[in-house]
C-alpha cells in the first residue's frame, strides 16, 4: 500500500510539475519602472526565453533613465502573441504601445494600415541615422515607399559545432569548410555507426548510427540560404512562383542527399538536434543565433562558423530581424514615450548580444567582442558579408507555412521526391500569389 | 370563471424563463451568435484586417472541395478519431469492468487512472513529446533493453497518427471510465443474483448481462468521443506540428492556421461549417445505427 501511495504521490507531483511548465504558455508580465508613473507604456513581445530576460534588463535601464515613464512588458509565446496582437489591432483597443514583428511581416500588416509609419524616427526628423544600418535592412522596412518599424537586431542562420567530437576525430573545429564537398567530407568523418564505421566505409550500419556528422535542421533557412547561393529564389518578385526551377532542385537535393546519399544526417522528423549536440551525438548543426543561451546553459564546448558556401553563384545566408512597431492610432503622451523607448532600445542593444542576437545598429554590433559574445560576433559578421532578407509579401506566412515548408519537410523525410515536392510547392505558392 | 393556474399560464412561464435566462444569455452570446456569424462569414471573402468583406456565396466551399490539403487533413482527422475514440471506448470499458470488482485498492486505482485527465493538452503534449522522443524518450528507453531498435514514433508516416491516438488514450480514458463505473453501479444486483442461481459463468454474466445493459453508456461514450476527437488540435499542433510533411495535419489545425495565421476568416469559417456538418452526419449515423439495435430489457 505504501508503494502505491508513493507512486500516486510521484504521479501527482509530476502532473503538477508538468502543468506548471505548461503554464509557461501564459503571458509573463514584467513591470519596469514606477507603476504610478505619469505615462504608462505596454510592450508586447514573443521572447519568452532567456533572450526576453535580457531585453527586460534593457527596458529597466530605460525606465531608470526616464522615471516619468513605466513599461509593462508582456511576453507570450509567438503563436499566442500573434493571435492577441491581431485581435487587438483589429478591434482598435487593447493594443500595446510597442510591439515586435519580423521585417518580412511588414507587408502583411502595413498593407492593412495598422502600423505607425516610422520615417520620423530617422534623421533629419529623428535621432536615428539610417547609415547605422545595413542598406538592405533599411530597404526591408519599406512598404509602398514608406518606412515601418525600427530595427532591434539582425538575427539569422549560421553553424554551430561540437568541439569535443571534432577533437576526438582529430579535426580542427575552427577550420570551417569552404564548399559543399569539404562540408560533406567533414560530416562523413564525423558520422559513426555502432561499429565505429563511417558512411564511406563498407559495412556501414545506417540503422545504428551513434554519432551524426550533421543535421538537416529547420528546412526554411537551410533551403532559402542554399537556394539563394545557387542564384534562385522562391519568387521572381513579379507574381510568379519559382520553386520548380533548376536552382531550387539543386538546393533541396543538396539537403536530401546529406540524408539519403551521403548518410551524414538523420531524417529530421523525430530528431532532436539541440539535445543531440549537447549529448555528444551530433557534430555540426546549422542553426539560428538564438541557440546561444542553450549552448551556454548546457555547457557544451562549441565552436561557431559563418554559414558555408554550398551553392556556386553567390554568397548568401538567411537573416531576419526583430523590428519594433507601434499601432497606427498611437497618440499623445504615449506616442512620445513610445518613440523614446524605441529609440533607446535601438541604441542600447549591446546587452542583447548576450542572448546571441547581433545588434541591428552597426556601431553597436561592431563594438561587440568575440571573447564575450562569440555567436553574435561571428553571425553578425556573416550577415554583414552575405546576409539576405526573405522577400516580403502580404501573404508571407501562408506562402511559407502552407506553400512550401511542408513540401520541404516531405522531401527531407522521404515522403516525396525532390521533383514532386518542388512541383507541389510551386503550385501551392502560385495559387496564393495569384489570389493576392 | 377564473382560469386555473397551470404550468402553461403566463406567470409560471415567465418565471421559468427567468430561471434559464442567465444560461440563455451566455448561450446566445457565446454559442448561438458565433455559429450564425461563422455561417455568414463562410459566405464572404473575409481577410480579418481588411475593411471590406465581399459576399462570394458558396465560393469558399467550392474551393474547399478542390483543396488537397483539406482532404489530407480530413483523412488524418478521421483516422485519428477512429483510433482514439475506438480505443478509448473499449479500453475504458475494460478498465471499469476490472475496477468495478470488489478490491481494497480500487479507489486508489480509480484516482490514479483519472489523474491524466486533469492535465491540460499543453502539459500532455510536453509529457508525450518527451516520452516518445526517438533518442531520449522513455518509451524507447524501455524497449531498447528488450532488443527492440529505437522507434521513430512521431517521425514515421505510418506511426505518427497511431502514436498520437495512443497518447490520447492514456490522457483521456479516465473520463469515460467514470461514466462506465456509474453505469455499472446502475445495473440491479438482482439480475446478477438470478444469473448466479441459473449457473451462469462470470464470462456469460459479462457478455449476456453486463455489456448489453451497458449499451446506453457505451453509446454515449462512443458518440461523445467521436465528436471530441474529430476536433483534435492540440496533439498535432503541440507534439508534431502536423508533420512529418502533413501526415498528422488535422482539420482543426488547418482551420486554425487559415483563420489565425493566414487571416482568411471566410475560408476558415467554411472549414468550420463543413467540419460541423461532417460531425453532425457521423453522429446522426451513429444514432440511426443504435436505433436499429434491439433494446435490452430484463
Amino acid at each position: 500500500m505504501k508503494k502505491v501511495l508513493a507512486l500516486l504521490l510521484a504521479g501527482c507531483v509530476t502532473t503538477l510539475a508538468v502543468s506548471a511548465q505548461a503554464d509557461a504558455n501564459k503571458p509573463i508580465v514584467i513591470q519596469a519602472g514606477n507603476a504610478n508613473a505619469k505615462t504608462k507604456l505596454v510592450f508586447w513581445n514573443g521572447l519568452t526565453g532567456s533572450d526576453g530576460v535580457t531585453l527586460d534588463g534593457i527596458v529597466k535601464k530605460f525606465t531608470d533613465a526616464n522615471p516619468d515613464i513605466s513599461v509593462r512588458v508582456e511576453k507570450m509565446v509567438w503563436a499566442t502573441y500573434f493571435d492577441k496582437l491581431l485581435t487587438s489591432l483589429v478591434s482598435g483597443s487593447g493594443a500595446p504601445d510597442v510591439f515586435l514583428l519580423h521585417e518580412f511581416e511588414i507587408p502583411q500588416f502595413a498593407s492593412q494600415g495598422v502600423l505607425y509609419e516610422t520615417g520620423e524616427f530617422f534623421k533629419p526628423k529623428g535621432d536615428l541615422d539610417k547609415a547605422d544600418y545595413e542598406p538592405e535592412y533599411i530597404k526591408a522596412l519599406l512598404y509602398d515607399g514608406k518606412t515601418y518599424g525600427v530595427p532591434l537586431d539582425r538575427h539569422g542562420w549560421g553553424v554551430i559545432v561540437n568541439k569535443d567530437l571534432f577533437k576526438k576525430a582529430g579535426l580542427d573545429p575552427s577550420k570551417a569548410p569552404k564548399n559543399a564537398k569539404e562540408f560533406i567530407d567533414l560530416a562523413t568523418k564525423l558520422t559513426i555507426d555502432k561499429n565505429g564505421k563511417h558512411p564511406n566505409e563498407p559495412g556501414f550500419d545506417e540503422k545504428n548510427v551513434v554519432q551524426w556528422g550533421t543535421f538537416a535542421s529547420w528546412p526554411k533557412p537551410n533551403f532559402l540560404s542554399v537556394l539563394w547561393q545557387f542564384g534562385g529564389n522562391w519568387t521572381d518578385g513579379k507574381g510568379k512562383a519559382t520553386l520548380d526551377t533548376p536552382e531550387a532542385h539543386k538546393a533541396l537535393q543538396f539537403w536530401v542527399d546529406l540524408i539519403y546519399k551521403y548518410k551524414v544526417s538523420p531524417k529530421p522528423a523525430g530528431y532532436d538536434g539541440w539535445q543531440s549536440l549537447a549529448n555528444q551525438k551530433l557534430a555540426i548543426i546549422p542553426e539560428g543565433c538564438w541557440i546561444y543561451n542553450f549552448l551556454v546553459d548546457s555547457k557544451v564546448p562549441f565552436g561557431v562558423w559563418e554559414y558555408p558556401q554550398f551553392g556556386d553563384k553567390k554568397a548568401a545566408v538567411w537573416t531576419s530581424g526583430h523590428v519594433m512597431y507601434m499601432p497606427v492610432n498611437e497618440s499623445g503622451d504615449n506616442l512620445k514615450a513610445a518613440k523614446k523607448l524605441i529609440t533607446f532600445l535601438s541604441q542600447n542593444t549591446a546587452a542583447w548580444a548576450t542572448a546571441g542576437m547581433p545588434a541591428a545598429n552597426l556601431k553597436v554590433r561592431n563594438a561587440l567582442k568575440f571573447s564575450e559574445v562569440p555567436v553574435a560576433v561571428t553571425y553578425g559578421a556573416s550577415f554583414k558579408r552575405q546576409g539576405q532578407f526573405d522577400v516580403g509579401h502580404k501573404a508571407i506566412t501562408e506562402i511559407i507555412d502552407k506553400g512550401y515548408a511542408p513540401e520541404l519537410d516531405n522531401a527531407l523525410n522521404g515522403l516525396k521526391t525532390v521533383d514532386q515536392a518542388l512541383k507541389d510547392a510551386n503550385k501551392a505558392v502560385q495559387e496564393i500569389l495569384d489570389r493576392e | 370563471m377564473t382560469r386555473a393556474k397551470t404550468w402553461r399560464t403566463g406567470g409560471y412561464v415567465a418565471g421559468n424563463y427567468a430561471f434559464i435566462l442567465p444560461f440563455l444569455a451566455f448561450f446566445l452570446v457565446f454559442t448561438a451568435v458565433p455559429i450564425v456569424q461563422a455561417v455568414v462569414m463562410s459566405l464572404h471573402d473575409w481577410p480579418i484586417l481588411a475593411k471590406k468583406h465581399p459576399f462570394i456565396g458558396l465560393g469558399n466551399f467550392s474551393k474547399l472541395m478542390a483543396d488537397e490539403i483539406w482532404w489530407q487533413a480530413l483523412r488524418n482527422t478521421l483516422w485519428f478519431a477512429f483510433l482514439a475514440a475506438g480505443s478509448i471506448t473499449v479500453f475504458s470499458l475494460f478498465v471499469s469492468l476490472q475496477l468495478h470488482k470488489p478490491g481494497r485498492a480500487r479507489s486508489l486505482y480509480r484516482f490514479f487512472f483519472y489523474v491524466p485527465v486533469v492535465l491540460s493538452v499543453a502539459a500532455m503534449g510536453i509529457v508525450v513529446g518527451w516520452a516518445f522522443n526517438t533518442q531520449f524518450g522513455l518509451v524507447n528507453a524501455l524497449l531498447t533493453p528488450l532488443g527492440i531498435e529505437p522507434i521513430n514514433w512521431l517521425g514515421e508516416k505510418e506511426l505518427v497518427i497511431p502514436t498520437l491516438a495512443m497518447a490520447t488514450l492514456w490522457w483521456g480514458f479516465g473520463g469515460p471510465m467514470l461514466i462506465y463505473l456509474a453505469g455499472l453501479q446502475g445495473i440491479p444486483k438482482q439480475v446478477y443474483e438470478a444469473a448466479e442461481i441459473d449457473g451462469a459463468s462470470r464470462r456469460q454474466t459479462t457478455w449476456k448481462i453486463t455489456l448489453p445493459l451497458m449499451t446506453p453508456s457505451i453509446f454515449f461514450v462512443l458518440v461523445t468521443q467521436v465528436i471530441a476527437h474529430i476536433q483534435v488540435f492540440g496533439q498535432s499542433y503541440l507534439i508534431t506540428g502536423g508533420g512529418p510533411g502533413r501526415e498528422s495535419y488535422t482539420s482543426i489545425y488547418y482551420l486554425y492556421q487559415t483563420a489565425w495565421r493566414y487571416y482568411r476568416m471566410g475560408y476558415g469559417a467554411a472549414i468550420a461549417v463543413t467540419l460541423a456538418a461532417i460531425i453532425l452526419v457521423i453522429t446522426l449515423a451513429q444514432f440511426w445505427w443504435n436505433r436499429r439495435q434491439s433494446p435490452v430489457e430484463y
